[in-house]
């Protein structure tokens, strides 16, 4: 036959070319070794499907730690500038390589979560309106603190998102890189979710504005997202150091302001005013939380602290950003303290007390997970003082 | 607790309708363009000459979690496929051992384009200001990551259940030793990353997708599928469902700086530039990996590029784009005369550095020299023959100590590497347009081999300036530079490349190399 073939002829199953090919294979494999990134240090006691597919797909040279390749980039940037440079960050790393997500995900089990999530989003909003939950939702606190708050804080979450871009861009690793792209996709979400109920509401209760007019206002205008919305424009849009726009987002910002918002405010305020609904979304973020938090506390604390090389560094500088972003996060909190004076009081809480011990709650984690393991010494009464002066 | 009139009203309204709501994708997309406020310095950390519309709207209108759904669907499918039915009928075992060979590269490869994709698109992201474009951007960024780990996966599930695991197992540590790497990087790495936010958009998404995708991933399942491979089609035309997109997002770009003055300036030159640094690799490599790296064959590589290329790209997308100033590359013309004969020229220089691959490569049958001539005529007086004489010296025999390399230093055809495109040639022995450049800058001499690549290099030298194989190992014996970049199978001593793919075959080791002494020399020195 000729070997010119055509018409969609499969060389699996046509049998004269299935013979041909068969004929042609070794008798026996020609190698033993069949495990893939063979050559690599697994985080665990074998090589798993997530470091197989993701582990060394970046092609760096190994002058940037980590990297198996040689010599320069074959293009660079008008002048000269390199496609990658450890110049990228202040951060030191003897590989930038050794980041996992603790979860393993890659791509395929990413997604596959995200879409049950939508999947069962999607059944529970249509069980929650033949229900009729909604009659239940204190008026104010529907029509005010979702309609415009919930609402403005949904700009604090896509600004955040917005940070993760020149992450993917600049970052030295190729596991931190998808991570990265995964915990910015998060963030939309969260944005998107924010949306998602503010649209739901309007279908559920004439009148019910769904435009983002109004928290658009409230987030560029009005005083109690003043301080998340400076802080949040300056991880978006001043820090080039792709390293320190992960550190302020998510081990400073997030875990204490996105943290008490989030949970301590509308979850946890939320079934106090006959909102059921609020808190089926709020535990998605969550979700998104607890998983960011695995990924960027294995980079900073398990891989940047804990370098071998050079971790006491890394260590004083994360001290250093702490420092510089600290104080522009109490502001944040302090400055949504006077959302309070907002509500309907309800005693126990809403009032001092009540806040107060929410907000222990999320500065006692934060020190907990984020500021102990880098040796951080912090006064959280003193921070939560300041706090509650905001309070109206 | 007062009722308020709006809560009276929802109850009134569920006492007449109780069937159950939802919100869907498009609902909660519409507000998209709303999510993002003006202050003073928003704006982007990659510069462009280029000013991107703040109102452009995106194709496709997806949300983060229904982007997850559509994906996760068709990564059921794909994934059912390959553990499922292929695995039960041992397909990584029926594929011809040529082709098993091709997709060692070729999916590494494209892994490497789809990795720095990741990068590009977040670049692109941190540039565009409409919400939905940058919307469009993030879609593919993660998309990009899929199509990584997509990749990965051929080589992975060839490893592990295929003919000959050395190659496919650890192609991300071996690919840098040999000559098509340093190219590859250029087209698929550092010209998707590092410039004008806008110009990589071009590289990317005007060229690298819109263009080469189609042969690269769409006519490479025909291949695939004629030599017996069905894992690549399975897998591959589960990545250009989203590389429909991706061209949707390049002509979004085009469409967001259309109305600005200053693009007619740039926007054609930043085309051809990027056509031609496409081009430059992808013609001739994949015509070589289609066309030598297969036993069967669909059809000429001249014809697939000719309708994928030149008539679809080249008239039909760019023709859709004329509305925006957009024209043809002028350099389309040779890259025309470079799809004939260009593969051919390459694969002779291919075939001559073997030992420094990661895959094993293999002369032409008679048969196979039969097509050729007869689709490429002139083939057999230029290469065949040549063919026929490195086959004779004993080429696929270990013990003859004859490495084609050699033919070209005892013939005097020095081999140059293009400093632009970091493609090899050989200027005294080629039928495609290659002709020698050569100019001095810092103190070194750069090899050039052809217009285009030279004018890129003329007006901006710093770009291009990254050292070559020869100069990398010059001085160096051919045996210690495979050792170094871990060319050897898993005893130690068996080269993963060979000149063969026959299975009675002797296969070459470290030893075998050694014994022959060949040194690294760089050409330009003796100029």
């Amino acid at each position: 036959m000729s070997i010119e073939v055509s018409g969609g002829i499969r060389g699996l199953t046509d049998p004269v070319i299935a013979a041909q090919i068969l004929a042609a294979i070794p008798d026996k494999p020609l190698e033993t070794q069949r495990k893939m990134n063979y050559f690599m240090t697994p985080r665990g006691k074998r090589i798993n499907e997530y470091e197989v597919l993701c582990c060394y797909t970046q092609p760096t040279p190994d002058w940037i730690p980590g990297g198996l390749d040689w010599g320069d980039w074959t293009q660079k940037f008008h002048g000269g500038r390199p496609s990658w440079s450890n110049e990228s960050t202040e951060m030191r790393s003897s590989d930038w390589l050794k980041h996992r997500d603790p979860a393993f995900r890659w791509h395929a089990l990413y997604v596959k979560d995200k879409a049950e999530e939508w999947r069962y989003t999607d059944r529970f909003l249509k069980a929650y309106s033949a229900d009729g939950m909604v009659r239940s939702m204190d008026p104010v606190w529907r029509d005010e603190v979702l309609g415009d708050y919930l609402g403005a804080f949904g700009f604090s979450e896509y600004g955040l998102f917005n940070s993760h871009s020149s992450v993917v861009r600049d970052c030295l690793g190729d596991t931190l890189r998808m991570s990265s792209a995964m915990i910015g996709l998060d963030k939309v979400d969260n944005a998107q979710m924010i949306q998602m109920e503010r649209t739901f509401l309007a279908k559920l209760v004439p009148g019910f504005p769904e435009s983002t007019d109004i928290p658009k206002n409230e987030w560029t205008k009005g005083t109690i997202f003043k301080g998340s919305r400076e802080i949040v424009q300056k991880i978006w849009q001043e820090t080039y150091d792709w390293n320190e726009i992960l550190f302020s987002g998510h081990m400073i910002y997030d875990p204490l302001f996105g943290q008490f918002v989030r949970r301590e405010f509308f979850s946890r305020l939320s079934s106090y005013y006959g909102d059921t609904l609020t808190p089926f979304f709020i535990n998605q973020m969550q979700l998104y939380f607890s998983q960011t938090k695995g990924i960027t506390t294995d980079m900073f604390h398990t891989c940047l602290a804990a370098d071998v090389q050079f971790g006491t560094y890394n260590k004083r500088l994360m001290h250093v950003w702490a420092d510089k972003w600290m104080p522009g996060t109490i502001t944040a909190l302090k400055d949504f303290m006077a959302i309070f004076a907002k509500l309907p009081e309800i005693k126990g809480v809403t009032d001092k007390s009540a806040i107060e011990s929410a907000l222990n709650r999320v500065f006692d984690d934060w020190k907990h997970d984020f500021a102990d393991p880098i040796g951080y010494k912090v006064d959280t009464a003193t921070l939560i003082k300041t706090v509650l002066s905001g309070l109206k | 607790m007062a009722i308020s009139a709006a809560t009276k009203a929802a109850t009134d309204a569920l006492a007449v309708n109780r069937a159950p709501v939802s919100v869907g994708a498009q609902e909660v997309h519409r507000w998209m363009q709303s999510f993002t406020w003006d202050f003073e310095k928003n704006r982007t950390k990659y510069s462009t000459k280029y000013k991107m519309a703040n109102d452009t709207k995106e194709q496709f209108k997806l949300i983060a979690k229904e982007y997850a759904r559509m994906e996760s669907v068709k990564d059921e499918r794909q994934f059912g496929s390959l553990q499922d039915v292929l695995t039960r009928v041992d397909a990584a075992n029926r594929v011809h051992p040529k082709w098993n060979e091709s997709m060692k590269v070729i999916s590494n490869f494209l892994e490497v384009g789809e990795y720095n994709a990741i990068a590009a698109t977040g670049m692109l992201w941190d540039s565009a200001t409409a919400p939905e474009q940058k919307n469009g951007y993030l879609g593919q960024v993660l998309d990009e990551i899929r199509h990584t780990n997509q990749c990965g996966y051929i080589n992975y599930y060839f490893a592990k259940q295929g003919q000959d695991a050395a190659g496919h197992n650890d192609a991300r540590r071996t690919r840098a030793i040999g000559p098509l790497w340093k190219g590859m990087k250029r087209v698929f790495s550092d010209g998707f990353i590092s410039g004008d936010a806008v110009e990589c958009s071009i590289n990317l998404q005007l060229v690298g997708e819109a263009c080469f995708t189609n042969p690269l991933i769409v006519a490479v399942t025909e291949w695939a599928s004629a030599n017996g491979d069905e894992m690549t089609p399975t897998v591959f035309l589960s990545i250009e469902t989203d590389e429909l997109r991706h061209m949707a997002n390049g002509y979004q770009t085009v469409v967001s700086i259309a109305n600005d003055e200053a693009s007619s300036k740039y926007l054609n030159t930043d085309l051809n530039n990027a056509f031609w640094t496409q081009q430059k690799y992808f013609t001739p490599v994949l015509g070589m990996m289609f066309e030598y790296g297969s036993h069967f064959k669909v059809e000429p590589w001249v014809k697939t590029w000719n309708r994928w290329v030149y008539e679809d790209w080249g008239g039909i997308w760019i023709g859709r784009l004329g509305k925006y100033g957009v024209q043809s590359p002028a350099s389309l013309r040779d890259a025309k005369k470079d799809a004939y004969w260009a593969h051919h020229d390459l694969f002779l220089i291919a075939y001559a550095l073997w030992p420094t691959g990661f895959f094993r490569l293999t002369l032409p049958t008679a048969e196979e020299a039969e097509w050729y001539e007869t689709n490429y005529p002139g083939w057999y007086d230029m290469y065949g023959k040549v063919y026929e004489e490195w086959r004779a010296r004993g080429c696929e025999d270990p013990n003859s100590g004859f490495l084609p390399l050699q033919w070209f230093i005892e013939n005097n055809h020095p081999i140059y590497i293009d400093r632009v495109s970091q493609v090899p040639f050989c200027p005294s022995y080629c039928k495609g347009a290659s002709n020698l450049r050569v100019l001095e800058y810092n103190g070194k001499k750069h090899s050039f081999s052809d217009q285009w690549g030279e004018r890129m290099w003329l007006s901006e030298p710093e770009r291009y300036e990254c050292q070559n194989i020869w100069e990398q190992y010059e001085g160096r014996e051919l045996s210690e530079v495979i050792a170094e970049g871990h060319g050897v199978r898993s005893d130690g001593k068996t080269l993963i490349s060979q000149p063969h793919t026959n299975k009675d075959g002797k296969l070459w080791t470290l030893d075998d190399i050694k014994k022959i002494g060949c040194v690294f020399a760089d050409p330009l020195k003796a100029l």
